[in-house]
Formats: C-alpha cells, sequence, structure tokens
C-alpha cells in the first residue's frame, strides 16, 4: 500500500500551483474522500492531496473531509460504500492496483466491481525487474533462463504480498517466457519496495521486482541494474536506456494505476461533475512534468473509459490468478 | 486455586489455538514453512507456559466482591453501547452520555458528572477535530 | 572537517525566525499527541502533514516541522506513562514499569524531568551518530538478512523472561499471547486469512494500538471502578508531588545508563523493521541485567525510568539513518517522514547526501534544535504535567477513556476496532489481577509478524532448511546471547529462591 503513496502524492502537490480549469454544474456540498487505509498510506494522502488541491484550484468550494476508514485491504472500505453510501454523491473513494488485485482474487468477500461507479484515473507506474549492479545476470532473458532451469537457485523479492501485484508481474514475465509451472518461482514478500531492495544490496535474494519509482534512487547510486521494464515501449528522459521486456522477446507488460471510485448510486450529474472535476486535475502542465521526472506513466482515463479500463485489469488478473493457482 | 484455574484455561487455550491453526487453508502457493509453523510454535509454547502456572500457582489474588464485578460488567455495557450508537448519534452527543456515565459510577455527583460529561466531550472535539482535523462520527445534528 | 562546515551549513538554513516558530510549534504539538493514549508519533505526523502543506511550506521547514512533531511525541510518551500508568504511545511502554511506581513513591516530578533529559541524551547522540556514521552504519543494516532478523528478535523475547514479572511463566505465557494476536490476519506470505473467523475486520490484523490502549487505558479504568468503593480509605493520603528537577547524585549514578541506553537504543533505530519499541526494550533488559543488583528496577528505580528514555529516543534517531541513507523506513513514523520526502521531490537513498545536502544538513541541523527546545519546554512543564495527579479520578478517568477512544475511532473510523479494544480492556483487567504482565503482550503483537515472516523468508531463500538460521557469524552470536539471557535468570532464579527458603528453615527452626 506505501508504494502507491509516492508517485501520486508528489503529483497531487505539484500539481497544486498550476490548475486553473474549474467545473461547472454539479458542485459536491460536504466532499467526502473515503481512504480506506489509516492514515500515513497510499490511499490516505491520494485522498488528502486531491482533496487539497481542489479545493485551491477552485473545483471544490468546501473542504474535502478525509475519513479513514481501514481494515481488509480496502474491503471494509468497499462494503461500506456498498451497504450504506449507496447513493452518496458527495462521496469519492481511493483505489489503485491493489484495488482491482483484491477484487480479482475475490479478497473482497461478497462484492465485485460493478457494485461501485469507476471515476478516472490520476497516472500509472510501471513495474521493473533489478538484479544488483554487481549480479552476473545480464538481462531478463537470463534471470528467466536460471529460473528455468534450477528455480531453487533464484529468490525474487518484492514488497506485495504474494499474489499481489509485486508478484504476479514476475510471473506474467515468466508465464510469457514458457515457464510451465509458474508456482516454483521463489518469491519472497517484504514489507514494502525498499525494504526488498535492501536485501538485494545485502545479498539474500537475486531479484527485485516492484516499481520504477522504488527503484530510482537506488539506478543513480549506480547499486542495482535494472534488466526489464514492465512496459509497453521504453520510458522518457532518464529512464529511456531501460530495456523493456517487450524488445528482449518477452511479451509482458504490468502497470500500477491509481484512481477513484464512487457509490453506484451515484447520480448522474453527480458522477460526470466528479469526472470532470478529477479531469481538469489530471490536465495540467505541472502534472506531466511530475511524471516525466519520476517515470510515472500517463493512463489518462476518465469515466466510461477508465471503467472499462478497470473491468479489463480485473478480467486479466483473475485469469493469471486462476492460471497459476492463486485462486480456484 | 485462581492460578490453577488460570494455567488449565490457557493449556484449553493453546489447544484451541493449535487446532485453528490446522484449519487454516493453505493456499496452492506456499512457501517452504507455511503458514500453519510458526502458530504450532506458538500453541506450544502457550501451553507449556500455561501447564507451569497450573503446576506452580502464585499465591491468590484479591477478587472483588459481586456489586464491583457488576459495576466493572455494567462500565463495559456501556462503553460497548457507546461503539454501537457513535455514528448513529454523532460523537458528541454520545461522548458526553458516556464520560458522564463514567464519572457518576467513579463517584461524582449528579451535576458533576454532566459537567465532566460534556467538558470532555467539547473539549475532545475541539482539539481532535477542529484543531488536529481528524474525522468523528457526525450525528444527525452535524457534530 | 567537511562535516562540521556542512553541519554550520545546515545551521544557517534551520536558523531563521520562521524555522525556529515552526520547531517550537511542532516540539509543543508532538509533545501533546505523544502524551495522549492512541496517538503516537506515527500518526501525530501523519495527521499533521496537511497543515504543513496548508501553510504552503518549502521542503526544509516542512520537514522542520515534521520531525519536531516527531521528536516530541516521543518525548511526549513518557508524560502519561510516568503520571496515569498509561504509555502515551508503543515505546513509552517501559517506561511505565518503573516511572509510575516513582510517581506513586511522591517522586512524579523528579521521574519526569529525569526522563525529560535522559531523552535528551539518547537524542543529543543518536543525532551525533547519525552525522558521523551514517554512510557506515547503512553497512550494518546490509549485514542484516532474514535469518539475523530472526535471531535479533528470538534474542528481544527470549531476554523476556524477568524483565517485567517475577514469575517466568507468565510473561512467556503473555509474550506468546501477544504472538498469538499478531497471527490474526491475512498471512503476508500467502494470502491466506488466519484466525480471522470470516470477519472481513480481522482481515488487517488487529492493531496494536488498539491492543495498547485497550490493555492499559481502559483497563485501568476498570481498575478504579472497582476500587471506588475502598476510596474513603485512601482519600486521607496527600497526593505528593515532591521535587520537580533531580537531586545531581540521581542524575551521577543514571549517567553510564543513559550512554549505554542511547548506544543500544541507537543500533536498534538503524535496523529497518526493529525500532523504538525494540530499541527501549533492549535498553531496558540490558541495564537490569547489568546493574539490577537488588532487585529495585520495577520498583522505582530512577535508572529504569532512563534507560527505556534514552533507548528510544536515540532509536528515533538512529531509524533516520537507513530511512535517509536507503530510503528504507525503520519504523511507522520514519515511513511516514519518507513520504513526506518523496512528495517534496527529494528521494531518499545513497544519493541523497550528494544531491541535496541543503536538505540532509537542514534536517540535522533541525533535530539539533528541537532536541534543545524540548529540554527547555519539558523541564519548566514538569510542574504543570505532574498537577494532573491532583485532578480527581472521578473527572480524570472519564477523559482518559474518552481519549482512548477517539484516538482510535478517529484513525480507523471503525466502531469494530473500538469493541475489540473494550475486549482488550476487560482482559488487561483480568490478566492484571493475575499478575500477568502487559508488556511481553504489547512486544508480540507489535514485533510477532515481522519475527514470522523473517523465520519464513530465511528458510524459503534457502529453500527449506532450517540451518540456516545460524548460518552466518553473526545469526550464531545472536543466539548465543539469546540462551545466556535466556539460561542466567532461571538459574540465578532458584539460587536466589534456595537461598531464601533456607533462610525460611532457619527461622523456623528459631522458633
Amino acid at each position: 500500500m506505501f508504494k502507491s503513496t509516492r508517485l501520486t502524492l508528489v503529483a497531487l502537490l505539484f500539481s497544486a500551483s498550476a490548475l486553473t480549469a474549474t467545473a461547472e454544474g454539479f458542485s459536491p456540498e460536504n466532499p467526502e474522500c473515503i481512504a480506506p487505509a489509516n492514515p500515513g498510506g497510499g490511499w490516505d494522502f491520494t485522498c488528502r492531496q486531491v482533496g487539497k488541491s481542489m479545493q485551491d484550484q477552485g473545483l471544490i468550494e468546501k473542504t474535502m473531509q478525509v475519513v479513514n476508514l481501514a481494515g481488509g485491504g480496502g474491503g471494509v472500505a468497499f462494503a461500506e460504500v456498498v451497504n450504506k453510501r449507496n447513493d452518496d454523491n458527495d462521496l469519492i473513494v481511493a483505489a489503485s492496483a491493489a484495488t482491482s488485485t483484491r477484487l480479482a482474487q475475490g479478497a473482497y468477500p461478497g462484492n465485485n466491481m460493478n457494485e461501485v461507479r469507476w471515476l478516472a484515473s490520476i497516472g500509472a507506474d510501471y513495474g521493473v525487474i533489478a538484479v544488483a549492479a554487481n549480479s552476473e545476470i545480464a538481462d531478463l532473458t537470463g534471470l528467466l533462463d536460471a529460473m528455468k532451469n534450477d528455480p531453487t537457485s533464484i529468490s525474487i523479492a518484492g514488497g506485495s504480498a504474494v499474489g499481489g501485484w509485486d508478484h504476479l508481474k514476475v510471473l506474467i514475465a515468466a508465464n510469457a517466457y514458457g515457464i510451465e509451472d509458474v508456482r516454483s518461482v521463489k518469491y519472497i514478500a517484504f514489507d514494502g519496495g525498499g525494504e526488498a531492495v535492501t536485501q538485494l544490496l545485502a545479498g539474500s535474494v537475486q531479484a527485485f521486482t516492484g516499481d520504477v519509482s522504488e527503484a530510482k534512487g537506488f539506478v543513480e547510486s549506480g547499486d542495482i541494474r535494472v534488466i526489464a521494464v514492465l512496459a509497453p515501449e521504453r520510458l522518457d528522459g532518464e529512464f529511456a536506456d531501460f530495456p523493456t521486456a517487450r524488445e528482449q522477446g518477452v511479451d509482458a507488460i504490468g502497470a500500477n494505476w491509481r484512481g477513484f471510485y464512487a457509490p453506484g448510486g451515484m447520480s448522474d450529474e453527480a458522477y460526470e461533475g466528479w469526472v470532470e472535476k478529477i479531469g481538469a486535475l489530471y490536465a495540467s502542465d505541472a502534472w506531466k512534468e511530475v511524471m516525466a521526472t519520476n517515470g510515472m506513466a500517463p493512463l489518462d482515463l476518465q469515466g466510461a473509459a477508465f471503467q472499462e479500463f478497470v473491468a479489463n485489469s480485473v478480467a486479466q488478473i483473475e485469469s493469471i490468478s486462476r492460471e497459476i493457482g492463486i485462486i480456484q | 486455586m485462581s492460578d490453577r484455574i488460570f494455567g488449565v484455561f490457557g493449556v484449553l487455550l493453546a489447544i484451541g489455538f493449535a487446532i485453528a491453526a490446522s484449519l487454516i487453508q493453505e493456499s496452492f502457493l506456499s512457501d517452504a514453512v507455511g503458514p500453519k509453523a510458526f502458530p504450532y510454535i506458538i500453541a506450544a509454547i502457550l501451553g507449556l507456559s500455561s501447564a507451569v502456572i497450573a503446576l506452580r500457582p502464585d499465591p491468590e489474588p484479591i477478587w472483588p466482591p459481586l456489586g464491583q464485578l457488576i459495576e466493572i460488567l455494567a462500565a463495559a455495557v456501556v462503553m460497548i453501547l457507546y461503539a454501537q450508537l457513535l455514528p448513529v448519534a454523532g460523537f458528541v452527543i454520545a461522548t458526553a452520555f458516556a464520560a458522564a456515565y463514567l464519572s457518576w459510577r467513579l463517584g461524582s455527583t449528579i451535576l458533576g458528572a454532566c459537567l465532566t460529561g460534556v467538558g470532555t466531550s467539547v473539549g475532545i472535539y475541539v482539539v481532535f477535530h477542529l484543531v488536529l482535523g481528524l474525522s468523528l462520527a457526525r450525528g444527525p445534528l452535524g457534530f | 572537517m567537511e562535516t562540521l562546515s556542512s553541519l554550520a551549513d545546515g545551521f544557517a538554513i534551520a536558523l531563521t525566525w520562521q524555522n525556529i516558530g515552526l520547531a517550537l510549534l511542532g516540539c509543543f504539538l508532538g509533545t501533546i499527541m505523544g502524551a495522549l493514549p492512541g496517538l503516537g508519533p506515527s500518526n501525530g505526523v501523519a495527521i499533521l502533514i496537511p497543515l504543513a502543506f496548508t501553510l504552503g511550506l518549502a521542503a526544509t521547514p516542512s520537514l522542520i516541522l515534521l520531525t519536531s512533531v516527531y521528536y516530541g511525541a516521543m518525548y511526549g510518551g513518557r508524560i502519561s506513562s510516568i503520571l496515569l500508568n498509561i504509555p502515551g504511545d508503543e515505546p513509552a511502554m517501559m517506561t511505565c514499569l518503573d516511572g509510575y511506581p516513582m510517581a506513586k513513591k511522591g517522586m512524579a516530578g523528579e521521574a519526569l524531568s529525569l526522563s525529560g533529559i535522559s531523552s535528551f541524551v539518547g537524542a543529543f547522540f543518536a543525532t551525533w551518530g547519525l552525522i558521523l556514521l551514517a554512510p557506515q552504519l547503512v553497512k550494518i543494516a546490509l549485514l542484516f538478512g532474514p535469518a539475523e532478523y530472526f535471531a535479533l528478535f528470538a534474542l528481544a523475547f527470549m531476554t523476556l523472561g524477568g524483565v517485567s514479572s517475577t514469575n517466568q511463566a507468565k510473561s512467556a505465557f503473555a509474550a506468546a499471547l501477544g504472538l498469538g494476536f499478531a497471527m490474526i490476519g491475512v498471512d503476508t506470505q500467502t494470502g491466506v486469512p488466519r484466525f480471522t473467523f470470516g470477519e472481513v475486520h480481522l482481515y488487517d490484523g488487529l492493531d496494536f494500538l488498539v491492543a495498547i490502549v485497550g490493555l492499559f487505558a481502559l483497563s485501568e479504568v476498570f481498575i478504579f471502578l472497582e476500587n471506588r468503593h475502598g476510596e474513603a480509605s485512601a482519600k486521607g493520603k496527600t497526593i505528593v508531588i515532591g521535587r520537580l528537577t533531580p537531586p545531581l547524585s540521581m542524575l551521577k549514578a543514571c549517567t553510564p545508563t543513559m550512554l549505554r541506553s542511547s548506544f543500544v537504543g541507537f543500533i536498534a533505530g538503524v535496523l529497518p523493521g526493529a525500532g523504538a519499541s525494540l530499541g527501549s526494550f533492549l535498553s531496558y533488559s540490558l541495564e537490569k541485567r547489568m546493574v539490577d543488583k537488588d532487585g529495585t528496577f520495577g520498583t522505582g528505580d530512577p535508572r529504569g525510568v532512563a534507560a527505556p528514555e534514552a533507548g528510544n529516543n536515540a532509536a528515533a534517531g538512529g531509524a533516520l539513518v537507513p530511512m535517509l541513507a536507503l530510503g528504507v523506513p525503520g519504523s511507522g513514523t520514519t515511513a511516514v517522514l519518507l513520504a513526506v520526502l518523496l512528495s517534496l521531490n527529494i528521494t531518499p537513498g545513497p544519493l541523497l547526501f550528494a544531491n541535496n545536502p541543503d536538505v540532509v544538513w537542514g534536517l540535522i541541523a533541525a533535530l539539533f534544535i528541537a532536541n534543545f527546545m524540548l529540554l527547555a519546554l519539558n523541564i519548566p512543564m514538569v510542574g504543570i504535567f505532574t498537577r494532573l495527579l491532583l485532578v480527581p479520578p472521578r473527572v480524570l478517568m472519564p477523559i482518559v477513556a474518552m481519549v482512548s477512544f477517539v484516538g482510535i475511532y478517529g484513525i480507523s473510523g471503525s466502531s469494530f476496532d473500538l469493541l475489540v479494544m473494550i475486549g482488550f480492556g476487560l482482559l488487561g483487567w483480568v490478566l492484571r489481577k493475575f499478575d500477568v504482565p502487559l508488556v511481553p503482550i504489547i512486544l508480540g503483537t507489535l514485533l510477532g509478524n515481522a519475527m514470522e515472516n523473517n523465520l519464513r523468508r530465511a528458510i524459503t531463500i534457502d529453500n527449506g532448511n532450517w540451518w540456516t538460521l545460524i548460518d552466518s557469524p553473526l545469526a550464531i552470536g545472536l543466539w548465543v546471547v539469546a540462551i545466556i539471557g535466556f539460561i542466567l535468570p532461571l538459574f540465578f532464579a532458584r539460587k536466589v529462591k534456595s537461598g531464601m527458603q533456607r533462610g525460611d528453615a532457619e527461622g523456623s527452626i528459631k522458633d
């Protein structure tokens, strides 16, 4: 959860300065954002900063009330919105790839993604696979070959739980490379990407899976080497050196998106109003600059397009999870 | 005697914990140790230490008379009601009542208890909500 | 020296009127948050982040404000530990053990100012450690793989016996209970739910704040309710506040303790995942082993107050080392601070000292300023804090209970957490009756998951080979210390006991 904090927060802060757009029509009376986690987590920052930026730019008149509703990896908040707040027009809820992963794996018991309305995205972060700078492994195929020959010889560290997004990224790559039994892949779950990178440096593990933002500092210092970025094309700017998995013949893509959903019974007018407001927030120049410096990829989806994107993402994760046996 | 009962209860708790651990659904995708091993170790320590407590008891604690036990249970019930009513009645009202009850049972006069209740409630509302910006339960009256 | 001139530059950046004002504000708010049960340093910092943004502060002033809050909360936690026997935050838990007995003996003022001075010493040395050793210390963190972390946690639990109770079996029971609570929730290694009984609220596990506030604060309320009827007899006794500053002889006696504890705490802080609670715990148990010849620890020994306070504040400084140099938060609070740094477009990591020297040295200078300010703020305020003891329980206890509820509800927004907290309150009351120590329960809840995860990581990395746990010199060293720490007290306890029994036997012969 923590990792989704970083870029969102960066992006939102910087966006605060340059926005001028104002939304017409719908204006929430008591705007409220549920962060499905404790203060300090990624979703919490998403809420607090979007709320503040929106108010600064005059997109909303009153202060956005941020409510923390932790539990069940977002499941408690999801159930609360569906069951008790279903027709609330003033409410939005922070979400990310972690939300769609849990929805896909049935980790919100009794709930599915169609019970809420998906508003808009505010960016994405592509996955990377990295090794220590002095590693003998030269590229992604080298790593995958080693895993194919002797799965016990390679431990891969990541910041999410088993079956979580960091783990799935490796499995997507392994699957694409033709490793039949992806369950033999040795994934070690750590509490956050930073801890996982540290263990890579300490030599406890052989490879790291995470986001561009997590690897950035260590790549610059020359401690680790990115052997693949799971993006369709090479990233811009300082990240252009990272080879994509695709150009190495491994057709694997993994993006961690961030955005919001709203109650399922929200009126169309309110829905359109929120979509427009988040869209205006996303469209500022300062935002694009931040995305470039952080290796964050644009993901400009609002309204119906975003709804479809989340649906596809849930379906994809569900099929992968089923294939590798995380869910039956 | 109390410690012996406590120790036996602890052993039962350890057994229950181990049984609950054995019922954990192993997922397809497991690590070398699995999700059950550590709980088993804990259950073993829990059981062993409970057995020692049962076999070598400390001196008897002083148990309160029935009246005070009821007093404690009543306070717990009030707190449970408070937890349930908080989202319904709103923070300020619910808190004022609960604080007044506790103050009354701790020996305040009725008037003193009411003052303590209202003071506590409003004071906390100002510090936590208005100054620190925490979201507290909003009642029908907006506070 | 290059370091000193950089530090001077840092002070030049930090010492503006605005920054000093922010540091003062941060210290004050932090102290209050630390003292309130339910709000600790990590929540305190998280809650005040919007304030920093609302004020439109630049990077350095924001960091100065938030680190002042961080250090302030570390100072503030001791206040309610000493005065009410309720830890204001989790690292202050160990301060209850001797701080509250001191207050009961009429030495509340001395305990508060002594702990303030110890906090200062711990934080002061930790800040110097951060300046002089940060690049080298990172190497220590890299020596710790999963197996070594497991050994470290085992060390903490094995030296637990006798620290907080005279009955080792009850300490072990409490620790196992705490570890058991930690197991509740979705297993982070495999994603299967454990001990949740289908309750979605339990999927994320129990929040240790809920446990700590329930076990300490609510059970205290229940104890007062139980004893109310006996109040008449106790009323004749006037409350003694005593002197406000410790005598020089006490400070002198505590100085070696403070220095040792600062060192232990600092190292614990440097290790990501160990943190301030482990720092204060290890400092206390080490001091008890080293200097507690007469068994006065736990009955109001000033050294028992100095040790955990120096330890936890040193750990707070130590935790900044991996955060700044590796981008790895060593505690919940540094995780929040890390997010703030990132939000200010500063990437902590190996290059931070080279790329953003102004931020690093400004931050370090701010730590010094906050530390001196807290000392200056805390010592005169001891007199005000101790007045709290004069508030009658019938007013004070409802406030304590309600602040506990609000602290928890305001953070999680969940009535379910409140019910769990009430359950912990009743449990705490029963366990106190049985003389079962509460500290090991909290330690178990805090460290249980990290301990299990590191065990499983170590063994998974080595393909199911359990011998990997004692495969490095460091791990073996830690295990040796742990085993000695576990066996020695058993041996001594028997010796002392048999000595006492012999004394009894002689006595009975004389009769």
